[in-house]
């Protein structure tokens, strides 16, 4: 039946798919991009979505159990548009084991943190290196450093976050999802940085051939 | 009266259901749409019940506990009238009344609060409330305020506490309730689940892969365990149909089996530890799982009525409380969701017995920190897709969209939050009654089943999982599901699901310990972290640590940076180049400005425009249920017809089968008195030919006995013969003359007869020689002959 009952299996069909996924179904001037948010919980992922998403923040949102979905498209100057297909993760640590499900094929990572806590930090440091071993070879990932609004109460160091990316080449911003400040500009970073579909297939194949 | 308070709800608060949980407001018109019909339903549901409750203490009663006696109508009326007079009052017939209605009337204060407090008119629920704040102000610590929602809705045990007016100081919280008597054997029968269980844990201590017992296994097991089992049937149909709102918490501690779990005072004992160890230093792990919970508790149903600070204060009591009796689990988020949900229905000792039964039993290894069976069920769920849904997978793998991605979020949170509340919870109520995971597939199945055909015509990844999470979110007709769950997939059984865990488990354990393997990497790779953030101005040695470690992955990462970097500006080029093109720089701005204007001013009238057709192609989509549906159900019938038809068909020929078979058997008949009259007759002439043989030999007898005579009278014939023969020698003698005279006419007589014998005797001697050596033959032959001949006379 071939339903794919051993992992391996499942592993080779889904790093069959990225390249197919990000570079097919797709022309130059609308891209289609599969994005995941990985970080502690508590650090403001779902607020980040919703606020990208429908604009909003909501103080007290639920819990996320497992995974959600949302999905966004934003224009950019160069007349491009892309659709951002969002997963939303659960932050728990033990969620950690179901991740793979949604960071595998994902084009861009997006780590996030809480400024006002260390531990989330060295969490995000954990994510990255996660992916750096386990995800796409061309995924593009931006740490984000949430919470920006509570100045006061801040225990993350601005250069540290800007280090550590520097480090891993990422790309690293700090935004508030309750003022809404940096949040556009995240995805229309990320969305910048995407390998254009020629390009990006280009790459695709080198890394196959490596 | 609840009806009415609900009614009151819709108009007050618009935005949450009638159970108080948070409704989005894209949903909003067609939860109004049906709760009209929840309200129908309800009604039905709570007459059924009622009527199944009744009929069920009638008859247990004789065999069972006579302090039971109270029908389930009576009882809250009396309760009422010992304990609780005020609920009387209110013309509240009901001691133990619902979660509903009480978040109702929290509502109403709320709502009335502002303007007037003199206006609590209303009820006990208000009065509780009204008690319990000041308490809350002048204290502030939770210890002291133990009221709960719950403690509310179960005031009759505890009702002379409920006099807070008297008391309120000393007033002790009721955290535990037995349920109503009317569901004791509900609950006796179902807690032979969970005892039979503990034995089995006793036994294997290691092995964890057995779930409850199914109804029916742990029925056929113990027959004796009451008339229930008649009654099953009835009792799973009733279930199916919902099980009524104030019979809820009950009705789902009867099925759990909270009361055969209970360790007497081991909740107190677990509290108490809590309570005390917060001084002390507790472990790691539990630390760990505290703080999650804090972080948790207000994002539990944020802003539901009945979760205020009393309400979160149990809800953390309690996850506190689970973590410590069972560390192999802890605290998982979503156990957060259900704790909550529990809590809303009933009391806190109760929800947490229910709770444990839940994780422990219904889900374990589902929470646990590897998440084992979570991942194994999504194995099998995907299977099960590909077996009953190969179109739509197939569209699903065209799209690159896993099954998992969607499923893995419906089974952790046993679709709290997925699908509207009165779906969630009838779900549940099947699902808590089978006692094991099963209903979690068949929901599943059945939301594909109907949402399927939709997903079918999307035509990227993200439209295909929005419009799937837009349609679960609007499963409303809660009836449709559950009996599309409960009917559609009667295939998907406890035996086959643990088949399949059997074949999946070891791919999961697999990954699971090659994670571990390179999780001591991680581990090394997390302190690294650390150490970078507390040693950030001593950069030299961390980069020296960080190359020890990670060794040869270094060259890789270069190479693959240097990679990106070639990317990059490939990308910069590509950018310059496609600038070069335009003219003037100040023109492209102006261009791409206007053109920036356009598309966000299309893409605004595209997202209206999509949501007006999300609306209209959901609703298309429930039409083309129903139809489909209807012409299911007219095919149905007309097959059913058919069969009839077929029936009467055969039913006909049967009676004519009948009809020949009755006339072969009457044939039969005649010929077997016939051939028991000539039975007879061949015995009479058996008998006859008997007879005549014995005539026969009597007369061979008298035949012998002639002869024997014959014999003698020709020896004596011969003797006289010699007689005579001396005679007349002795007639030559002179003397012989005289005496001869007298006798002479005697020797005449007697010479006649002596030469008639004479002559015989030579006629007969030639023959008789030859008679003696042919006599055996004759004899035997002759009776034979004779009795032929007689029977051809006949």
């Amino acid at each position: 039946m071939g339903c794919g009952s051993s992992l391996p299996d499942r592993d080779s069909r889904l790093l069959g798919r990225p390249t197919s996924e990000n570079g097919g179904g797709q022309d130059a001037k609308n891209l289609r991009v599969k994005l995941v948010l990985l970080g502690d919980s508590g650090v403001g992922k779902s607020c980040i979505v919703l606020r990208f998403v429908r604009g909003q923040f909501d103080p007290t949102s639920k819990v996320t159990v497992g995974a959600s979905f949302l999905s966004q498209t934003i224009a950019l100057q160069d007349s491009t548009t892309v659709k951002f297909e969002i997963w939303d993760t659960a932050g728990q640590e033990r969620y950690a084991a179901l991740a793979p499900l949604y960071y595998r094929g994902a084009a861009v990572a997006v780590i996030v943190y809480d400024i006002t806590c260390p531990e989330s930090f060295s969490k995000a440091q954990y994510w990255v290196k996660e992916l750096q071993k386990h995800g796409s070879p061309d995924i593009v990932m931006a740490l984000v450093g949430n919470k920006a609004d509570l100045l006061e109460k801040r225990e993350v160091a601005i250069q540290d976050g800007i280090d550590y990316a520097d480090k891993n080449g990422m790309f690293f911003i700090e935004t508030s999802a309750k003022t809404a400040d940096n949040i556009n500009e995240l995805f229309e970073e990320i969305a910048k940085r995407l390998p254009r579909p020629p390009v990006s297939s280009d790459v695709a194949s080198q890394t196959a051939v490596r | 009266m609840a009806h009415f308070a609900l009614n009151l709800l819709h108009n007050l608060e618009p935005k949450r259901d009638s159970y108080g949980f948070a409704l989005r407001p894209q949903y909003a018109q067609r939860y109004r749409e049906y709760s009209s019909i929840y309200r129908e339903e309800e009604n039905e549901r709570s007459d059924k019940w009622s009527d199944f409750l009744e009929q069920l203490v009638k008859s247990s009663q004789p065999t069972s506990e006579n302090e039971h006696e109270i029908t389930l109508k009576a009882k809250p009326d009396e309760v009422g009238g010992d304990i609780n007079p005020h609920r009387l009052s209110n013309g509240d017939d009901s001691s133990r009344r619902t979660f509903s209605e009480l978040e109702v009337e929290t509502n109403v204060v709320r709502a009335s609060k502002g303007d007037d407090s003199s206006d609590r008119t209303t009820s006990g629920g208000t009065e509780i409330k009204e008690g319990t704040s000041p308490e809350r102000v002048s204290e502030g610590d939770d210890s002291s305020g133990r009221n709960f929602i719950s403690d509310i809705t179960r005031g009759h045990n505890s009702g002379k506490e409920l006099h807070h007016s008297e008391e309120r100081k000393t007033r002790k919280v009721q955290r535990w309730a037995e349920i109503r008597p009317s569901l004791t054997a509900i609950e006796e029968t179902l807690s032979s689940r969970v005892k039979k269980r503990k034995k089995m844990k006793g036994e294997q201590i290691k092995g964890n892969n057995n779930h409850l017992q199914s109804i029916e296994e742990s029925e056929l097991v113990d027959q004796d365990s009451s008339e229930l089992f008649s009654h099953w049937k009835e009792l799973e149909f009733l279930v199916q149909g919902g099980v009524p709102k104030d019979l809820r918490g009950e009705v789902w501690q009867a099925f759990v089996g909270v009361k055969a779990r209970r360790v007497e005072n081991h909740y107190e004992h677990l509290l108490a530890c809590n309570e005390s160890e917060e001084q002390d230093v507790p472990s790691a792990a539990f630390g760990k799982w505290k703080k999650q919970i804090e972080k948790d508790l207000p994002r539990t149903f944020p802003g539901h009525p009945a979760l205020d600070e009393n309400g979160r204060n149990s809800l953390r009591r309690l996850l506190l409380a689970y973590a410590r009796y069972n560390p192999t689990v802890g605290y998982c988020q979503a156990m957060n969701f259900f704790a909550g949900l529990l809590l809303l229905l009933m009391p806190e000792e109760n929800a947490f017995w229910a709770f444990v039964g839940i994780i422990d039993d219904y889900f374990e290894g589902y929470y646990t920190e590897d998440m084992i069976e979570s991942q194994v069920d999504q194995l099998i769920f995907e299977e099960l897709m590909r077996e009953r849904f190969p179109k739509l997978v197939n569209h699903l793998d065209y799209l690159g969209v896993q099954v998992a991605w969607i499923s893995g979020p419906w089974f952790l949170s046993i679709f709290v939050n997925i699908i509207p509340w009165e779906s969630v919870l009838r779900v549940w109520d099947v699902l808590l009654f089978q006692g094991n995971r099963v209903m979690l597939f068949r929901t599943a199945l059945a939301l594909m089943e109907l949402y399927g055909p939709a997903l079918v015509t999307t035509k990227d990844a993200g439209d295909a999982i929005t419009l799937l999470q837009s349609l679960t979110g609007s499963t409303f007709d809660s009836s449709q599901l559950v009996f599309t769950a409960c009917m559609g997939f009667l295939t998907v059984t406890e035996a086959t699901l643990r088949e399949l865990r059997e074949k999946h488990l070891p791919s999961v354990l697999g990954v699971i310990e090659e994670r571990s393997k390179k999780g001591r990497v991680w581990k090394d790779s997390k302190g690294l972290a650390t150490k970078l953030y507390s040693f950030k101005h001593d950069r030299g040695s961390l980069v020296e640590e960080r190359k020890d470690t990670q060794g040869s992955d270094t060259a890789a990462d270069e190479k693959e940076q240097l990679e990106s970097h070639s990317s990059n500006i490939d990308e910069l080029l590509n950018v310059d180049s496609e600038l070069d093109s335009l003219p003037d720089l100040q023109d492209q701005v102006v261009w791409l400005k206007v053109e920036l204007c356009r598309l966000l001013e299309e893409k605004r009238s595209a997202i209206l425009r999509a949501e007006e057709l999300e609306t209209a192609f959901m609703e298309m989509v429930q039409e083309d249920n129903r139809l489909e549906l209807n012409a299911r159900v007219e095919q149905l019938e007309k097959e059913v017809a058919d069969l009839q038809h077929i029936l009467a068909d055969k039913k006909e020929q049967e009676a004519a089968m009948m009809q020949v078979l009755m006339r072969l058997e009457q044939d039969q008949k005649v010929t077997e008195d016939a051939r028991r009259k000539a039975e007879q007759e061949l015995a009479a002439q058996k008998f006859e030919v008997h007879v005549l043989q014995e005539k026969y030999e009597k007369a061979m007898q008298s035949v012998a006995e002639m002869q024997k005579r014959v014999v003698m009278a020709e020896s004596m014939l011969e003797a006289t013969l010699q007689y005579e023969s001396g005679q007349s020698k002795a007639l030559s003698s002179p003397r012989a003359g005289r005496g001869q005279s007298p006798r002479s006419e005697n020797p005449s007589r007697k010479i006649g007869l002596l030469s008639f014998g004479l002559g015989w005797r030579d006629k007969n001697k030639g023959k008789s020689n030859a008679e003696e050596s042919s006599e055996s033959v004759h004899n035997n032959g002759s009776p034979r002959n004779e009795s032929d001949s007689q029977e051809t006379d006949r």
